[in-house]
């Protein structure tokens, strides 16, 4: 199998902690953006690009975020998606 | 920071959990507050910031564009109380045993 981790085969027992750690880090992680769907999200982005948005979804990766009635500068877009290279922090409200 | 955030794995990452940071991120962007979790797929910082009317802001910063992370306060067992049921579902607890 491939090696997901940086901890060795050897030590069993550091790997049972790490993989129990990430899946509670994850699990959190998941629960946050599940409850951001239909929100409004505001997108901090490189160059100082803020734009607003309806928050859909994300992919299991966090490569893209899938938004609706993006406002940006030059117009709203009804439905985008905002690769998660471009952003630098988003904030909503709960 | 010895070693960039991205590449600190779960077990470090979990020591800044319920933790009060300042994250520096981007060129100029400094942002704080409470760390929920951090995903630890795209390294990603959940903070949280507790309004006095009950609701809360949530801020995600992608990991990376994280320049740095540093721990400002230890959360007190209100605060912790409250970070963990942030999220959850009413009347569901979490799949941690």
């Amino acid at each position: 199998s491939i090696p997901t981790s940086a901890v060795s085969d050897a030590d069993a027992e550091q790997l049972q902690k790490e993989q129990h750690a990430r899946s509670v880090l994850r699990e959190r992680f998941l629960r946050c953006v599940l409850s951001m769907t239909n929100k409004n999200v505001r997108f901090h982005m490189h160059e100082r690009v803020k734009v607003e948005a309806t928050f859909g979804a994300s992919d299991i990766d966090v490569l893209n975020f899938q938004v609706s009635d993006l406002h940006t500068p030059i117009g709203v877009q009804k439905e985008a998606l905002i690769r998660s290279q471009d952003v630098i922090s988003f904030t909503f409200d709960i | 920071m010895q070693c960039r955030w991205p590449l600190l794995g779960p077990l470090r990452w979990i020591t800044y959990v319920n933790k009060h940071v300042k994250v520096k991120a981007g060129k100029d962007e400094v942002l704080w507050g409470w760390l929920l979790t951090v995903d630890p797929v795209s390294a990603s910082l959940v903070l949280m910031d507790f309004k006095e009317d009950g609701g809360a802001s949530v801020q995600v910063v992608m990991g990376h564009a994280v320049e740095e992370v540093q721990i400002q306060q230890e959360a007190d067992e209100e605060t912790t109380d409250r970070l963990q049921a942030s999220f959850l579902p009413p009347k569901t607890c979490g799949l941690d045993p």
